[in-house]
């Protein structure tokens, strides 16, 4: 291992795109918000504080990553799994709010372990699978984590992770018999709970009339022409203020539909343009590092990121039915941007590790 | 092992997902922008709100003083009445809501809302809401209805609730929703803590299509003690009956108030006001009549903030510290302890060559009196002799006002900034107000302006000066810890503006002991406090008589403290037209004490009549 010097931008190596690319969506986030609200206030409820705070914390998580090496990551892949259970275990003994009980109530902000899961869940994948360890435990974990995500209940999340596991197995050297085998007892178990009603009615209902009747959910409807609004250039100027409209979270969920509305055609573009630059510069480095673990690592992170921008495209969009899932570093929320912050430490680390030290 | 090809898969089907969701913006935000625009445009929502639960408020012990019920309400959803149906909604509502008018029941109709209010459902049978099921213009929301369990007893420090005005829906932001407002008293002054974020219902084209659920108001819990209030009340409405029965007014006495004060912190445990209202009668609406009869009475004026009388000889406290503070004395004494011989009478001249006798209330007089004597036995004399000498060293230059600034260092003629709103500030009378009245309040003042004389009146709280019971209380206070601060009834109010007055320990131990005499044989309120036997060796107090103009009886002063060797509780009582202070107010306050010092209680007692 090398020791490295410790720079202004983190330790020596460090690549400033990471870094900068990590602060253009945070910024972003910062707009948004405050043409959500467009208000500008001190107090800890206005939601532009919030968030500035938020990155604030996410800013030093970031930095205290690129200072963990990616060896010392790998050695705590089962820790960091284990721990991801207790805190799922424990979640499910804390106050229901709104039909679920995913988070613990810190106060000033609410902690959702899921969020924690996600990072545990593609540390602990890219390190059994690298070293081909696929033990009886190892998959108890990763089902047991699974299934504690589905009981909160959390549906999208339960895709996003069941995806996951999915597309890293797929892209290692399994058979593909193996990988149906797979699907076809998803499928299987799926209808199990469905015929012992164990997935809620109301789940059900939501993808069934999605695809019967012609009529979206009406929220989803309400964004379409949310986005509308915006048209190329956006709308912030624009002559519609006395429009009413009916978009709900709009500052978590569908923060998406504000932002297409503010920014316009061109925003949207360059938002998923940034993105995918970073995809294609993650893309490079899984094709140019040595490591087994950082390749599926790297992979894991990549196919977590960009699932969960698409799934939330699409859902405000209304190209799917309504899961429920943040938009990274653009939603309002503390768990997801130090979740993303903590992602985006781990992959500035790799980026620093293989860069050449003399 | 790691598969690049595989990657290349996943890659590609990110890529195709992409481009569906490209395909998707492009199609809303560059050729449907404007239909769908027009779209918006017609949407059409309507919001009602449905008020929030305002918080609790809860006394220093936990006795809820004041709270919101949810309560089930019968509602109409006008947007689905249509020519057709409203026969059958008409029929079904006089059918089942007897009590309710044909005008009533024409103006639920005729209202410009999207819901009107039709009953309050708890008070008819339940198998009434199988039956309203059926009728899908009809909706059950539940809604507060503001309850305070004392009725009277808090009517003036809690207030009341009632329909925002105006003003008041501009000032507070949830006020158009909550459709209540607080009017006065703490519901006024903490209105943005109690008041809630309302619910919010959204229709379009008369269907709910949304409900976003209220916020409550935050709970407070004040310094009040309900128990002591109790007392407090009783206490009083015996003073007034008694004053009643002892003299022959051109009124009827009925007003008064008292305040029971925290000498170390300034919370307020008691504060009462009479006459009193139900407040509960502004939940529902209060008649005209009732409001007329009430308002005739002043009832809604809380005048232990707001009652406006001249202190007459309770504020003689603020001569006396300006006289061991500066060394003032009567010209024969040299200092606090020297006598002078009161004749009860005081001649004496001005500058200007003219001479006027001023009577003592007691004409064979004191006799021999220094400082203490003159506070205990409320000698005239004595504090004239003080002002004289002022107004003699010092009259027309800068520091003739010396009175009216120590008045004003104790908080008079200013707010105390009691957390509770239509506070009412006094007057200290000097030279600069009179001549500014000379031209505005001309009938008030001689054309000569400020004289002499004006000051004598001044130094025994008579005149021009006008005070209110908290200021009278909070100037106590300070005097006797040497803090000034704004007195308070919320637990968690922190902004006290504390100050800090250059008062000496010394000076406090000489203040207590010589109101400790008041109460004790030789004293004015002696003969109220006598029936608490030996305690009377640990209470003080000083009691004031301040004279009205014309016919009207005199205002009846009593601030007592319930311990000399701790002191714990101030306690200011007034009695408007009340009479003599240590006839009236001071049983009244003796009573009081009997409570705070958790002795029996004994009944209002007249006592005698002094100043």
């Amino acid at each position: 291992m090398i020791n490295r010097r410790i720079t202004i931008l983190g330790p020596e190596g460090t690549n400033i795109y990471v870094i900068f690319q990590y602060l253009i969506f945070c910024v972003i986030s910062w707009f948004t918000l405050f043409n959500i609200t467009n208000e500008i206030g001190l107090d800890i409820q206005n939601v532009l504080v919030r968030q500035i705070t938020f990155t604030l914390i996410g800013l030093i998580v970031f930095f205290l990553f690129t200072y963990v090496s990616i060896s010392n990551i790998f050695g705590l892949s089962y820790v960091l799994m284990v721990s991801s259970t207790i805190l799922l275990i424990g979640v499910l003994f804390t106050e229901e709010s709104l039909g679920a009980r995913r988070r613990y109530d810190l106060g000033v902000f609410d902690f959702q372990p899921s969020e924690f899961t996600k990072i545990a869940f593609v540390i602990f994948l890219a390190s059994i699978i690298s070293q081909k360890r696929n033990n009886l435990f190892a998959i108890a974990l990763i089902f047991s984590n699974i299934l504690l995500i589905y009981s909160q209940p959390d549906l999208g999340t339960t895709i996003i992770l069941l995806s996951v596991v999915l597309g890293m197995y797929f892209i290692s050297d399994v058979k593909m018999k193996t990988l149906f085998a797979f699907l076809i007892t998803l499928f299987i178990s799926f209808f199990i709970l469905l015929e012992f009603d164990l997935v809620s009615a109301f789940q059900v209902q939501r993808i069934t009339d999605f695809y019967s009747a012609e009529i979206q959910d009406f929220s989803q409807r309400q964004s379409r022409l949310q986005i509308s609004l915006g048209g190329f250039l956006g709308d912030s100027a624009s002559n519609t203020e006395n429009i009413s409209i009916f978009v709900p979270v709009q500052t978590t969920d569908f923060i998406f539909s504000s932002f297409a509305k503010s920014f316009g055609f061109i925003g949207c573009v360059a938002l998923l343009f940034f993105w995918v630059f970073f995809g294609f510069r993650i893309y490079s480095l899984i094709i140019t590092t040595d490591s087994q673990f950082e390749k599926f690592l790297l992979a894991g992170f990549m196919i977590l990121l960009y699932l969960q921008i698409l799934i939330n495209i699409a859902t405000v969009v209304g190209l799917i039915p309504l899961t429920g899932d943040p938009f990274p570093l653009l939603s309002l929320g503390g768990s997801s941007i130090i979740a993303v912050s903590s992602i985006f430490g781990i992959i500035n680390r790799i980026f620093i590790e293989n860069n050449q030290v003399i | 092992m790691f598969s690049k090809f595989r990657l290349n898969i996943i890659f590609i089907i990110f890529a195709i997902f992409l481009s569906l969701i490209f395909r998707e913006l492009f199609i809303l935000q560059i050729i449907n922008t404007d239909e769908n625009t027009q779209d918006i445009v017609n949407q059409n929502f309507e919001t009602y709100y449905i008020p929030a639960p305002r918080g609790e408020i809860i006394d220093i012990n936990g006795n809820k003083l004041a709270q919101s019920l949810l309560e089930p309400y019968l509602f109409l959803n006008l947007k689905k009445i249509n020519e057709e149906n409203k026969t059958v909604y008409k029929q079904f509502i006089s059918f089942n809501f007897n009590e309710l008018t044909n005008t009533e029941i024409d103006n639920f109709f005729n209202s410009n809302e999207l819901f009107v209010e039709i009953v309050n459902l708890n008070d008819y049978q339940t198998d009434l809401r199988i039956k309203i099921q059926d009728y899908e213009a009809f909706e059950i929301f539940n809604q507060p209805k503001r309850l305070y369990i004392y009725k009277e007893l808090f009517s003036h420090v809690i207030g009341y609730v009632g329909k925002p005005n105006q003003e008041e829906l501009i000032e507070y932001s949830n006020a158009f929703g909550n459709k209540i407002v607080g009017k006065n008293g703490l519901e006024r002054y903490y209105e943005n803590i109690l008041s809630g974020k309302p619910s919010e219902i959204t229709l379009q084209n008369g269907e709910i299509i949304d409900i976003t659920p209220a916020i409550p108001g935050q709970d407070i819990q004040i310094t009040i003690d309900v128990n002591a209030q109790e007392v407090v009340k009783e206490s009083l409405q015996q003073g007034i009956v008694l004053a009643n029965k002892s003299f022959e007014t051109v009124n009827l006495i009925e007003r008064g108030a008292v305040v029971v004060q925290k000498i170390d912190t300034g919370e307020i445990t008691a504060m009462v006001s009479l006459p009193d209202f139900d407040p509960n009668q502004f939940v529902s609406g209060i008649s005209e009549f009732e409001f007329k009869k009430l308002n005739r009475t002043q009832a809604f004026n809380n005048f232990a903030i707001q009652g406006l009388y001249p202190p007459g000889s309770v504020f003689k406290v603020v001569a006396y510290w300006l006289a061991v503070n500066e060394g003032i004395f009567p010209e024969e004494a040299s200092n606090s302890g020297q006598y002078v011989n009161c004749e009860g009478s005081l001649s004496f001249g001005f500058d200007d060559g003219s001479k006027q006798v001023y009577q003592d209330w007691k004409p064979e007089g004191h006799g021999k009196v220094n400082l203490s004597e003159a506070l205990k036995q409320s000698c005239n004399v004595y504090f004239w002799d003080i002002a004289l000498k002022i107004w003699r060293t010092f009259g027309n230059t800068d520091s003739e006002a010396m009175l009216q600034e120590y008045s004003k260092k104790l908080g008079f003629s200013s707010m105390s900034n009691i957390d509770l709103p239509f506070e009412r500030e006094g007057v200290i009378p000097d030279r600069q107000l009179f001549e500014d009245w000379k031209i505005s309040k001309p009938e008030l003042v001689r054309p000569e302006g400020w004289l002499g004389g004006d000051l004598m009146n001044l130094i025994i709280g008579q005149g021009a000066i006008t005070t209110t019971p908290i200021q009278v209380s909070n100037a106590y206070r300070t005097l006797m810890t040497g803090i000034k601060s704004n007195p308070y009834l919320y637990y968690e109010n922190s902004d006290l503006n504390e100050e800090n007055i250059n008062i000496s320990s010394e000076f406090v131990n000489f203040l207590l002991d010589d109101l400790n005499l008041v109460t004790n044989p030789g004293g004015t309120a002696y003969r109220s406090f006598q029936v608490m036997g030996d305690l009377t060796y640990d209470i003080g107090g000083k009691t004031g008589t301040a004279q009205n103009a014309g016919d009207l009886n005199n205002t009846s002063w009593f601030v007592g403290v319930d311990s000399i060797s701790n002191p714990e509780y101030l306690i200011v009582t007034v009695v408007e037209e009340g009479g003599s202070g240590s006839a009236v107010a001071a049983p009244v306050s003796r009573r009081i004490i009997q409570y705070l010092l958790e002795e029996s209680l004994t009944p209002v007692e007249f006592g005698e009549i002094t100043e």
